[in-house]
């Protein structure tokens, strides 16, 4: 791609939405938490012009290139003009298709947020400096995507790793011990990137990623490139170093993990592993091959721990996890097609998973209630949330016209693409492929579970009181439910071919599909469909109690729609495995934490306090050292 | 060479204020607060001044004005280059926020004036030894520095305070024992005690058994006072029950000046070094660095646990300067010699700020609370905001979060690493710094998250003095990671590391005798 010169009018603005919201975080940390509201409205006054501008900067159709930071500056100063020499290589950023959609889909998210929080993020959700660090958040995402250097990348990315930790608030053992394991799983990455990066820095002298183009031949680069990999996996919560993103939801307010692991961390994540994949590394068949078995994996095996949830936020967490699955499967198998379809569902994702967390947060809100178990019934009650939950649930499982089936669609399509050239990866195409479908109809399993249990039957009598929630927390959900309809109708027809096309080449769909036309197919068969019941059956219609086996239904009876599902985890073999998944067995995280504290157990041993053993030590370490010296 | 008039002041101010303090601070109350105070502010002042006039070539100052005779040194010289001052500005930077933070910490022990008056010693001692040129005199000054500590550890005097010290001076009896004997073998080889003086014979002679043995020997010494493994067992008793502000200057500054430095200083401006004593060293880094953490992870006592930690990151420092000095003596690419030196030095001056903060913050834990152990702490960010926000930030910057200075520090170390090849090394490094983060979060989640004990749930945040000295700290661990800024890292860290490779730099001091 022939890089036109940056505009220089915008380096001002490119600045403006990295640095604004981060000092404007940080100042906001000075005022006392009292006036949270004030800092909320001041949050939306910024975040506001920051989604005006990243739009801007994406509607720039011809704008790319690369520039430094440092270029906007200029400084009269000659004692810190000498001081700062050099640092500009350090700061370069690099605008191009990808970044620029990343970056407005940032802005739209960072908005949506700040208007859902005003309303729910109230006393009794009490995080400290809650609107500083999401202003912080916003800034340090924009200047992760639009990072060219490494570096300042890593930066950016540990400042996000830190922010997630402060969104979560530690009120008790099992939410402090998952903000710690967030800030451990991320924060690793963050330090085994440093690895990679050194690597790079020493084979290519360079650690500007849009000069980067490393064959991955010898053993030292395929290391720098998985521990890139495993620092985007980390982020966007591939397997095996997701087991943060399910324990973080579940005890985070909703808002944070609509904004952090349902959105932002995803498409950070996935925009580094776009990245590496097609730009900085030049991957071998093996990793191909690697990265596509994670992907699937991880589809299918957060889908199966999201089926016997009862937590309606875990729930949703392994989803997180899952749906991950399908992107680095897509963005894994480099073809235009595969990256079309990745970066697609990323943005889908992020659409319609922080809606889905949004409804739970409004669930929660309203109720008080984190199982499914305890609640049911609330769609005559909580109407616009139970409408957008339904648009998400769809959307998520994968059910056309909605936007979930699109970019699902356009990976299946992508893997048979796939199959066609040579490859180890490729001749193994249709087990990809039926995974990832077979992991599409669990995740339309497990949401039929969300939607019935939370909204559907019958309403439990102590939650007759619970009403729909205020404006500002319904309006970010509705704009995102519609921005779900819309992008599936006009799949192909609009979004791929202006927003992803630039991005990735053009390419040939396999099978044929006009989104907005089958759109209308559908839309006509569901009118057709009322009008036939209208016109015929409302008469007819019967009301009764739902069957219990024989016995007399009780009214305070209600169905625990998650008990449909008790029928998996008994089955012997996955029973078995659940209780080991319980019990931590695979979790990356617990695992070296044992084979940590083990060696620390060894090694305490030795320290029994005896003064005359110390002394031996220091004699023993002398007489070493001579031997092996002289 | 330059004279510089102002040297002495290093030592005379603090030795002076020591004795001063039991005479006067009887009479006049408060005395011994303001003097300590203003003393260490001056020197801190003076320090700057001196680095940003920068020094490009060492300033010196002979002690009783001895002329040089037939071109023998007979005076102690002090010596100020551009390592020295670097070391003195952190020991008088620490030193002047623990003093001040000790004002109100200080007040529930009796002796005030016995308190301010060694640890004034304590300083003097550590600036001596970072100023002088001369082996003995180096010798005498780190004694002066160790035995103030071993008093200081006790000052609690109960049973566990008792203990620790005693063990503390048995082990720095060890220590001093070695590194006179190597002094002595030094002084029988060459006739001459002046480093300087040292140098210029040890360099035109051949190789030389004994040397290596006095070398070895020395290691051991300033090894154990350093705590680098395994002569590091005085160092989690001694550090953990030594009163708050006394564990931030041993850990913070004082195995730095009287271990490391001595180190650095010996090893690279006295010394001719052979690759297997570079190996040995760098060895030792690298085993404080894994055993260190590893040992770290499973306390359960808030200062044991940052004690151990204390010998995990001086194990980064020696391993980033150990990997110098190894592409030094293979004749290596100089730069990433620098390049791996900077790393070292400027973990050092990062380690000095966030482990003084995080014995702070533990200290204004346990002033409020009364409680060392993790398990009985707990949601304490709430009533204490400036300690839990000072002491997360310190925990982030000791295990490598960016933006804070830790983490440029380990970047320099582990990119130098993989340039001078030694990939192995950049990886432990890495699983270290991870394991750094996971025992400090948990410190973090012990302490300031979850749920608020019972018995601890009245509390209040800490007073001024307290706070102002931690957020002095916090502050510093956000700046000081510009130095990695390379003008900025030219006009602070360069000189140092000029005077590490370049030893004909220090030479220079004898050139006009």
């Amino acid at each position: 791609m022939d890089h036109i010169q940056l505009d220089t009018l915008y380096l001002p603005v490119i600045t403006a939405i990295i640095f604004v919201p981060i000092l404007a975080g940080i100042v906001l940390f000075i005022f006392p938490e009292k006036i949270k509201t004030v800092k909320g409205i001041i949050s939306l006054i910024i975040a506001a012009p920051v989604l005006y501008f990243s739009y801007d900067i994406f509607a720039q159709k011809n704008m790319a290139g690369k520039v430094s930071l440092m270029d906007g500056i200029t400084i009269k100063s000659q004692v810190i003009n000498a001081w700062l020499e050099g640092v500009g290589k350090y700061t370069a950023i690099n605008i191009d298709n990808l970044s620029k959609l990343i970056t407005l889909l940032i802005g739209f998210f960072g908005l949506i947020i700040v208007i859902y929080s005003l309303v729910y993020i109230n006393k009794a959700k009490g995080i400290r400096n809650y609107y500083p660090y999401v202003l912080i958040t916003l800034g340090s995402s924009f200047g992760a995507v639009l990072a060219d250097n490494l570096i300042l990348f890593v930066i950016f990315w540990g400042i996000l790793a830190i922010t997630c930790y402060k969104l979560i608030k530690g009120y008790d053992e099992e939410s402090s011990a998952a903000a710690k394991k967030t800030l451990v799983i991320i924060g690793a990455s963050d330090g085994l990137m440093l690895l990679g990066i050194g690597i790079i820095w020493k084979i290519s002298g360079s650690i500007n990623m849009s000069e980067l183009s490393i064959t991955t031949t010898d053993a030292i680069r395929n290391l720098a490139f998985i521990t890139l990999l495993i620092a985007s996996f980390a982020k966007a919560g591939a397997i095996p170093f997701h087991t943060w993103i399910p324990d973080y939801v579940k005890k985070a307010p909703a808002s944070s993990s609509a904004y952090l692991p349902a959105s932002l961390d995803k498409l950070l994540g996935i925009y580094f592993l776009a990245r590496i994949c097609n730009d900085v590394f030049i991957l071998n068949q093996w990793l191909t091959l690697v990265i596509i078995i994670i992907g699937v994996s991880t589809i299918i095996i957060a889908v199966m721990m999201a089926l016997i949830q009862h937590n309606y936020k875990k729930l949703l967490g392994y989803h997180a996890v899952s749906q991950v699955g399908y992107m680095v499967t897509g963005l894994g198998l480099g073809t235009p097609l595969g990256i079309i379809g990745g970066l697609f569902h990323m943005m889908n994702h992020a659409l319609y998973k922080s809606g889905l967390f949004l409804v739970a947060g409004s669930i929660e809100k309203r109720t008080g209630k984190e199982d499914l178990d305890d609640i049911s019934g609330l769609s005559k009650a909580m109407p616009l949330t139970f409408l957008t939950g339904l648009v998400f649930a769809l959307s998520i499982s994968g059910i056309p016209p909605l936007n979930g089936f699109a970019s699902k669609w356009t990976i299946y399509q992508g893997i048979i693409d796939f199959g066609k050239t040579p490859g180890v990866a490729n001749q193994l195409w249709i087990i990809w492929l039926s995974l990832a479908v077979i992991g599409s109809a669990l995740t339309l399993a497990s949401f039929i579970k969300f939607i019935s249990g939370a909204f559907l039957g019958r309403r439990r009598e102590e939650l007759k009181n619970v009403r729909e929630v205020s404006i500002a927390m319904w309006f970010p959900k509705v704009v995102l439910a519609l921005i779900c309809v819309g992008f599936g109708v006009f799949a192909t027809n609009f979004v791929i071919p202006k927003t992803f096309i630039p991005i990735a080449g053009d390419f040939q769909y396999v099978g044929a599909w006009n989104s907005t036309t089958i759109s209308l197919l559908i839309l006509i068969s569901i009118v057709l469909g009322i009008i036939i019941y209208l016109a015929g059956n409302i008469k007819n219609f019967r009301v009764d109690d739902s069957f219990v086996g024989g016995e007399t239904f009780r009214e305070q009876t209600g169905f625990a729609s998650t008990e449909f599902y008790k029928t998996i985890s008994n089955y012997k073999l996955f029973s078995f495995i659940y209780r080991k998944a319980e019990e931590k067995w695979f979790d990356i995280y617990d695992l070296s934490k044992n084979i940590i504290l083990w060696f620390n157990k060894k090694i305490s041993l030795a320290h029994n306090g005896v003064l005359s053993n110390y002394a031996i030590w220091i004699l023993a370490g002398l007489i070493i050292m001579l031997i092996f010296l002289i | 060479m330059i004279m510089e008039p102002l040297i002495p002041l290093y030592v005379i101010l603090p030795l002076g204020a020591a004795f001063l303090i039991p005479v006067i601070g009887r009479l006049i109350k408060g005395f011994q607060k303001t003097i300590t105070s203003l003393v260490f502010l001056f020197l801190l002042g003076l320090s700057i001044k001196f680095i940003i006039s920068g020094i490009n070539e060492p300033l010196s100052y002979r002690i009783g004005g001895w002329e040089p005779v037939a071109g023998i040194p007979i005076a102690i010289y002090f010596i100020l280059d551009g390592l020295s001052i670097f070391m003195l500005c952190i020991v008088n930077l620490i030193a002047f926020l623990s003093g001040f933070y000790a004002i109100s910490y200080i007040k529930k022990f009796t002796a005030e004036n016995n308190f301010y008056a060694l640890f004034s010693l304590m300083v003097a001692g550590m600036n001596g030894v970072i100023l002088t040129g001369d082996l003995f005199n180096l010798f005498v000054f780190l004694e002066i520095a160790v035995i103030a500590s071993y008093a200081l550890v006790a000052f609690g005097i109960e049973k566990e305070e008792l203990e620790a010290s005693f063990k503390y001076q048995v082990l720095g009896g060890l220590a001093s024992l070695l590194i006179l004997f190597s002094i002595g073998l030094l002084y029988w080889n060459t006739k001459t005690l002046n480093i300087a003086d040292i140098a210029t014979i040890v360099k035109t002679g051949a190789y030389n058994k004994i040397l290596i043995f006095s070398q070895l020997v020395l290691l051991a010494g300033f090894g154990l006072k350093a705590a680098i493994i395994p002569f590091h067992a005085w160092l989690p008793d001694a550090h953990s029950s030594a009163p708050s502000p006394i564990s931030s200057m041993l850990s913070g500054v004082l195995i730095k000046a009287i271990g490391i430095y001595a180190i650095i200083r010996l090893f690279f401006n006295m010394f001719a070094i052979s690759h297997e004593v570079a190996l040995t060293l760098t060895t030792l880094g690298v085993l404080s660095m894994v055993i260190g953490s590893l040992l770290a992870i499973g306390q359960w006592d808030i200062k044991r646990m940052l004690a151990y930690s204390s010998i995990s990151q001086v194990g980064y420092i020696i391993m980033g300067i150990g990997i110098g000095l190894l592409i030094l003596t293979t004749n290596g690419n100089k730069t990433i010699a620098a390049l791996s030196i900077f790393g070292g030095l400027f973990h050092l001056v990062n380690h000095a700020v966030f482990k003084g903060l995080l014995f702070l913050s533990a200290g204004a834990v346990e002033h409020r609370t009364g409680i060392r152990d993790l398990n009985k702490l707990g949601g304490l960010s709430g009533k204490m905001p400036i300690t839990s926000s000072s002491s997360l930030i310190a925990s982030l910057a000791i295990s490598g979060i960016p933006p804070f200075n830790g983490f440029f520090s380990k970047l320099v170390i582990i990119i130098a690493a993989i340039q001078g090849q030694f990939y192995w090394l950049a990886g432990i490094a890495i699983v270290i710094s991870i394991i750094t983060l996971a025992y400090f979060l948990k410190l973090q989640k012990n302490t300031f998250y979850g749920d608020v004990k019972n018995k601890i749930d009245n509390i209040k945040e800490v007073p001024f003095t307290m706070c102002f000295s931690m957020i002095v700290l916090a502050i510093l661990c956000v700046c000081l990671s510009l130095l990695i800024i390379p003008g900025i890292r030219e006009a602070v860290i360069e000189p140092v590391v000029n005077t590490l490779i370049n030893k004909a730099n220090y030479l220079l001091i004898l050139s006009e005798i």
